[in-house]
């Protein structure tokens, strides 16, 4: 198979580079005014802040990566980029790549589930600029076929592996239904806004925001629908919220071990859950004594963190066999769509009919007549057949290109329904699955 | 049939068993090898102990609480009845290990030393004593269940003051679901002993003419009544939750065993009846 790829990732290049080369939408739709019908027939470009990958049918199977790289130089001219920055690939390794990239398990953060949707909207895209043909929107299927037996079959995106999530993890081992509990997000920085936002994911019942700069509480209350409290006096009503996360960049401690312990004294005593992810630490650690609370800083959410990602580095033996399954699968379809296979084929099912006609039928005919009908029938079916056997024959020679070659056999396939069963149905599932998504 | 009910004499603690490795390996391993089937498990060894049950009452012509063996085997039965109902309604299945070790227990002691009584009591084959000694055994069903969801949930309390991220608070559910669960099964076996306690009240005196408010067990009883009746008391009006109320449904555990064991086995009262 003609598949062309090119990819730069955390593995090639650091993050100045990476981050350079990020393509929005319009750039990729840039890069497939230039490349479309010049370099590649159809393709698919995948760019996130970690990664950009380019995978392409091309036009002449002659293409260098060298006429590649210029291309996305053209598009985003970054100076001191070199060929070592980028991993090549074709054929096989080049699905191998993608179907890995898909499961996570190429991932900066293992088993990171949302290249898996960063992948589909990257189609999406393709698909929208017309830059996916018959071959990509296959591969394209297998992939998400392997990127979602991944996620159902192995553990691979199990557990926390970011802080803001041990912390949301954490909570909910303590209380049963977030949609009955209230937070308090202290500082609306990068990493409380974030906190805040993983909180509204999983319905906690009440969000509020307290930030020095009220403008920038404003914005993130807004955004997250939020309750603001006054910076000054949110100390007031710390009894009123069962889960408190703290993210300013103040120097010294916000909330003492005695704030809390007058808050918890006012509620009874309720569980409160204190997440501080503050460097240096916004709550007094000492916090922690007192009876029903349940403090955590980031060294304590940063053990979580270690442990799920351990997991999940032992289950990447697994995602690596349902990735070589896939493959195996991918090629076996595209394997079927070669020009000797689909003429046997083709000349079966015809024989089939003629079979079961005649078997149907031979009653009407005495026994001398009979013979006759099966010789009279396999001469029709010999003579229709023999114009197109040639044709498809002619097709097989080598200079047609192999992925052309590949499409009509599809066709023709397709028009007679001679796809075997197994193909069939294997499409069918991953169209339902790509469904659901 | 006799040969039935010693065959699954022998079987029973071997089901539990075998129910509880799976259970335990679930727990410890993970995944999804037994995470359905371990269910069939528990649901087989149910219906044998059940049919065991059955079998001994007709062969022996009363219902299996004639003493202290028998009141041990419907006693694992019902803990390990109430679980697996527990599990099928809240869903909740890492929390198996720990309540069928318990029935366990209670099975391989009755396995061991039940013995065949064909001629008892007149009194035993009353029907009211009958609910008497069934309500009360699933009181203490109840309470046994209640007092694991309490260890477990003190546990799990102190993995997660102390930042222990290990096994117990990988697979366990959260502190809230535990000390709900401890809870709602302190007031099932609380309502049960109080359905015991008043068949008793008004049954007992005229069945036993040496019946007397000062019998041991009685005492007993209602000590445990009381202390699960204030601590469901005092959680319903907020004014005690979390490891107070837990502690006081352990500490009624213990003192439902001690009474039991003490009146079974030391004392002489009209309530032993072996």
């Amino acid at each position: 198979m003609n598949l062309f790829a090119v990819s730069i990732s955390h593995h090639t290049a650091p993050i100045e580079l990476r981050e350079a080369l990020f393509f929005g939408d319009e750039e990729i739709k840039q890069f497939v005014e230039k490349t479309k019908g010049n370099l590649f027939n159809e393709g698919l470009v995948i760019s996130t802040c970690n990664r950009t990958e380019i995978y392409g049918i091309p036009v002449h199977k002659e293409l260098q990566y060298s006429e590649i790289l210029n291309s996305i130089q053209s598009i985003k001219s970054v100076s001191d980029i070199q060929a070592g920055h980028f991993k090549n690939l074709f054929s096989r390794e080049a699905v191998t790549h993608l179907f890995e990239v898909i499961t996570g398990i190429d991932s900066l953060l293992i088993g990171d589930n949302q290249i898996y949707h960063q992948v589909k909207d990257s189609f999406q895209l393709s698909e929208n600029l017309h830059f996916t043909g018959f071959l990509m929107k296959r591969l394209f299927d297998f992939a998400v076929k392997t990127g979602k037996r991944a996620i159902t079959e192995t553990e691979i995106s199990e557990g926390a592996v970011t802080v803001s999530y041990a912390a949301v993890q954490l909570i909910e081992k303590i209380f049963s239904s977030l949609g009955k509990k209230s937070a308090l997000v202290i500082g609306t920085g990068e990493s409380g806004e974030i906190a805040a936002k993983h909180l509204m994911e999983r319905g906690i019942g009440k969000l509020a925001v307290t930030n020095r700069t009220i403008e920038r509480a404003e914005k993130v209350a807004q955004k997250l629908n939020a309750k603001i409290l006054s910076f000054t006096n949110f100390k007031e009503y710390l009894h009123e919220y069962d889960i408190i996360i703290s993210a300013t960049s103040a120097e010294n401690l916000i909330l003492s071990k005695d704030d809390i312990k007058t808050a918890m004294k006012k509620r009874n005593y309720a569980n409160m859950v204190l997440m501080d992810i503050a460097i240096p630490r916004d709550i007094d650690p000492a916090s922690k004594e007192i009876d029903y609370v349940f403090y955590n800083d980031i060294d304590s959410l940063n053990i979580i963190v270690e442990q799920n990602l351990e997991k999940r580095k032992g289950e990447i033996p697994k995602v690596k066999r349902i990735v070589n399954e896939e493959v195996d699968n991918f090629f076996e379809w595209y394997n079927s769509l070669e020009v000797a296979p689909t003429i046997k084929n083709l000349r079966d099912y015809f024989e089939t009919i003629r079979a079961e006609e005649v078997d149907k039928n031979k009653n009407r005919f005495s026994s001398e007549d009979q013979e006759k009908l099966e010789i009279i029938t396999k001469r029709i079916i010999n003579k229709i057949l023999h114009h197109p056997t040639l044709e498809l024959r002619k097709l097989n020679q080598s200079d047609n290109n192999i992925d052309e070659t590949a499409i009509k056999m599809s066709l023709l396939r397709d028009l007679f329904g001679i796809d075997d069963n197994k193909t069939a149905s294997s499409t069918h599932d991953i169209d339902e699955e790509g469904k659901d998504n | 049939m006799k040969s039935i009910i010693d065959f699954l004499n022998i079987l029973l603690p071997l089901f539990y068993i075998v129910t509880f490795v799976i259970y335990s390996y679930d727990f410890t391993k993970g995944g999804k090898k037994f995470i359905h089937s371990k269910r069939l498990f528990l649901f087989l060894t149910l219906i044998a102990h059940a049919v065991y049950l059955i079998l001994r009452t007709i062969y022996f012509d009363h219902p299996p609480i004639t003493n202290v063996f028998e009141i041990f085997t419907v006693l694992a039965f019902s803990i390990s009845f109430a679980y697996f109902i527990l599990e099928l309604v809240t869903d909740i299945r890492g929390t198996g290990p720990f309540i069928i070790i318990i029935s366990i227990l209670f099975q391989v002691i009755s396995s061991l030393f039940i013995q065949d009584v064909m001629e008892v009591k007149a009194v035993l084959r009353n029907h009211l004593l009958g609910f008497h000694v069934f309500s009360a055994l699933i009181g203490y069903a109840g309470i046994s269940i209640s007092a694991v969801y309490g260890v477990l949930y003190l546990i799990l309390y102190k993995e997660i003051k102390l930042n222990k991220f290990g096994l117990i608070f990988n697979r366990l559910p959260d502190l809230e679901t535990l000390e709900t669960l401890s809870f709602y099964s302190a007031v099932i076996g609380f309502v049960l002993l109080s359905v015991a306690i008043i068949i008793g009240i008004i049954w007992l005196p005229k069945a036993f003419p040496n019946f007397s408010y000062a019998d041991p067990k009685l005492i007993g009883t209602s000590l445990v009544w009381i202390l699960y009746g204030a601590g469901i008391l005092s959680k319903i009006f907020g004014k005690w939750r979390g490891r107070k109320v837990i502690l006081l449904s352990i500490i009624g555990f213990v003192l439902a065993i001690l009474s039991t064991t003490i009146t079974n086995f030391l004392s002489q009262s009209f309530h032993s009846f072996y």
